[in-house]
């Protein structure tokens, strides 16, 4: 990637390899985002922020056009977004003794902070978007608290910075945040590299001996969780199938290849299977905001028929599936593929005679779900809005 | 009425000729006090009265000169006054995504809000129907249908008691509210939960529409948790005593029972104006905030109170 080719180049080979869907998949997509992201900061001369967030949002609008059912896309961009603006809010305020919000890092000289010092500490309040560091939740209370100061007030003040001024606010000149903004984003790539890991390594606080769990389709990060698990743990595995595209025959494979008791089962015994199962775990293609999942075709019957069972829905994924949309329409995040899978080509007399659907999604509703397993630690569906307004901007909502 | 509770402290602001801080701050309290009690329905405007106040002490702490503190504050109270309009236009735009192109919508009494919602998605092209609850006792659901109808959307006045006749139409239900709790309930006119209640039953989407300077902090566990409920609200008569004086005069019992009972302005004198929707029923909240889910209110209130 980093080759000395033109950047316009690279953006458009991306856009037309998310078109032709060569790459597919949440995470090797929002790696690739990522990426190309970061060559845009290096490669690109800005010299305000606003010139920079314009770029970053124009190269952004383009990919999430290319492939508007990605939505891991999308929210990488507004990650890397929200990533330079705190990078610059917390260049400002340290600069700026003036503001009311920073009384506490006045106390050092004003003159330090003009020096490269600034570029070498990483600014305070992108710790709090450091998910390697996390540190429990009374940390992430604290910080966030901080750094949006209260919305409400917004409201009454002219002090604190609300939404509009603040998007004025991106036009002091700003010549030594590139390196800040891009050892961040570094640190937004590690932590994509290491999701798997991150999200494996709590497999030993939800996975007990002798359990039952269901899992449906075919998710790298729920075959790590299990597999982590069985390093330890004896438990059996029932896989349904997932038809029409059969994923889940590829999961049972390489569960089984890992050791692990795997049953495959048939879409249609997921009911009559459920309850005799502990737990199901299972992955999802993005989160919306109000904890709904858009999900393979089945991830719903699944998910109905343990609530009909109580028993608890897990659900692992990294956190940059989690997208801070909410599903305003259930049909417009849907696909409908291919029919072939449903009924070949070659049953030919029927063809003509019957209309083939084949959704590839779900939506699942948040009610269905019990837990999220992230990069950052366990979340029921109700607390997934925090972490959205702890990773997300709401004025890049709309890119 | 949070906005009226607002202009009129920032108008005592204006005469207040206290000379020290804490005095300056018990007078507005006050005041807040006072406006609290002189009204039957206390819930927007103590919203309005308390963002205020937590305002003015956050202000107090961060300015040392009174006179500027107070200038600060004046300033600041117009400001609000000015948003307030623009904070509706505001949400109007956000809540448009919710409705779907030959959607039927249910609405409950009037709401500006809610109808600016409605119009800016009319404006957007999008077709639309509207059941409008008519709403007793204040029947302000005519009215709805009214302005509605006036903007081009087809709109229908449905009886309070039609709610579950119409639902399986219904596509959303939208309502606004006086106030929205801290676990994320809402209050609004009575009839909003039993309407929630159908809505769930029928698994249809429930939005609220609200400005955020509508959040108050109240914690009801329920309906009686209220400080709009008193004693009085729908007692049950004294029979007993009644059916002593029948026994004493004796026949003439039927033309006892008091006739005054079952006027309607008596009857509707006793019932509540406003109820409690406990959070559970909330799809979602639709604020300047953004789009909020019921669990969403609580983290912005601690925000401003912690």
């Amino acid at each position: 990637m980093t080759g000395p080719r033109d950047l316009n180049a690279q953006i458009e080979s991306l856009v037309n390899r998310l078109r032709r869907r060569q790459v597919v998949g949440s995470w090797s997509v929002s790696l690739e985002t990522a990426l190309l992201l970061r060559q845009v900061v290096s490669v690109a001369r800005w010299n305000q922020v606003n010139v920079l967030i314009n770029l970053v949002k124009d190269v952004g609008g383009k990919l999430v056009m290319a492939q508007p059912r990605e939505l891991a896309v999308g929210n990488i961009v507004r990650r890397v977004l929200r990533l330079i603006r705190d990078v610059y809010n917390s260049e400002v305020s340290n600069s700026n003794t003036n503001l009311t919000s920073t009384s506490e890092e006045v106390e050092d000289d004003d003159k330090d902070y003009e020096d490269d010092n600034v570029i070498k500490s990483p600014p305070q309040k992108s710790k709090t978007y450091d998910l390697q560091s996390y540190s429990g939740p009374g940390s992430i209370i604290s910080s966030s608290f901080f750094s949006s100061s209260a919305s409400m007030i917004n409201l009454l003040g002219d002090g604190s910075v609300s939404g509009k001024e603040a998007s004025l606010d991106y036009d002091r000149k700003c010549y030594n945040l590139k390196p800040t903004i891009i050892s961040e984003l570094q640190e937004l790539i590690n932590e994509l590299e290491n999701m798997y890991v991150n999200i494996a390594d709590q497999a030993m606080e939800h996975i007990h001996s002798n359990e039952i769990i269901m899992t449906v389709g075919k998710s790298r990060t729920v075959e790590m969780f299990l597999k982590t698990a069985a390093k330890k743990r004896k438990f059996s595995i029932v896989v349904a199938e997932t038809s029409p595209k059969y994923l889940g025959h590829e999961m049972a494979l390489s569960l089984s290849q890992a050791g692990i008791d795997t049953t495959v089962i048939s879409d249609s015994a997921i009911f009559a299977v459920m309850s005799r199962v502990n737990k199901v775990i299972m992955g999802t293609h993005a989160v919306l905001a109000n904890g709904g999942l858009i999900s393979v075709s089945g991830t719903q019957m699944v998910a109905t028929a343990a609530k009909h069972h109580s028993t608890p829905v897990v659900v692992c994924t990294g956190l940059y599936k989690l997208s801070p949309l909410y599903p305003y329409d259930e049909d417009s995040f849907n696909d409908l593929v291919a029919p072939d899978p449903v009924m070949s080509f070659d049953e030919g007399e029927l063809i003509d005679k019957v209309t083939i659907l084949n959704p590839y999604y779900d939506y699942v509703s948040p009610e269905l779900v019990s837990l999220f397993i992230t990069n950052t630690g366990g979340h029921p569906p109700s607390y997934l809005y925090r972490l959205i307004n702890e990773n997300y901007d709401p004025e890049d909502t709309v890119i | 009425m949070p906005i009226a509770a607002i202009e009129s402290l920032v108008e005592l602001i204006k005469h207040s000729k206290a000379t020290t801080l804490s005095e300056f701050m018990e007078s507005l309290k006050d005041a807040s006090q006072k406006l609290k009690s002189s009204v039957r329905n206390s819930i927007s405007l103590s919203a309005g009265a308390d963002l205020f106040l937590r305002f003015v002490t956050r202000t107090s702490h961060d300015v040392t000169n009174f006179e500027a503190c107070k200038e600060h504050l004046m300033n600041s109270g117009k400001v609000l006054v000015e948003k307030a309009v623009a904070v509706r236009h505001k949400i109007a735009e956000l809540g448009v995504q919710f409705i779907k192109d030959d959607a039927t919508i249910l609405i409950h009494s009037y709401s500006r809000v809610v109808m600016l919602l409605l119009q800016q998605a009319a404006a957007h092209k999008i077709r639309f129907n509207v059941y409008v609850t008519e709403s007793r006792p204040t029947s302000l659901g005519i009215k709805s249908a009214k302005i509605l109808c006036k903007a081009g959307i087809p709109a229908t006045i449905i009886l309070d008691t039609a709610v579950g006749y119409v639902i399986d139409k219904v596509d959303a239900v939208f309502v606004g509210a006086e106030g929205v709790v801290e676990n994320g309930g809402l209050i609004n006119a009575i009839g909003t939960y039993q309407l929630a209640v159908v809505a769930k039953a029928a698994n249809k989407p429930f939005y609220a529409v609200i400005e955020s300077y509508k959040f108050v902090r109240l914690f009801p566990l329920n309906q009686y948790d209220l400080p709009t409920h008193t004693s009085d609200l729908l007692a049950f008569p004294d029979l007993e005593s009644r059916c002593y004086q029948e026994s004493q005069i004796g026949e003439n019992s039927e033309q006892n029972i008091k006739e005054e009972d079952y006027d309607v302005e008596n009857f509707v004198a006793r019932n509540p104006t406003v109820d409690y929707t406990p959070p559970e029923y909330i799809t979602l909240l639709c604020t300047d905030l953004g789009v909020l889910t019921p669990s969403g209110v609580s983290d912005e209130l601690i925000k401003l109170y912690l």
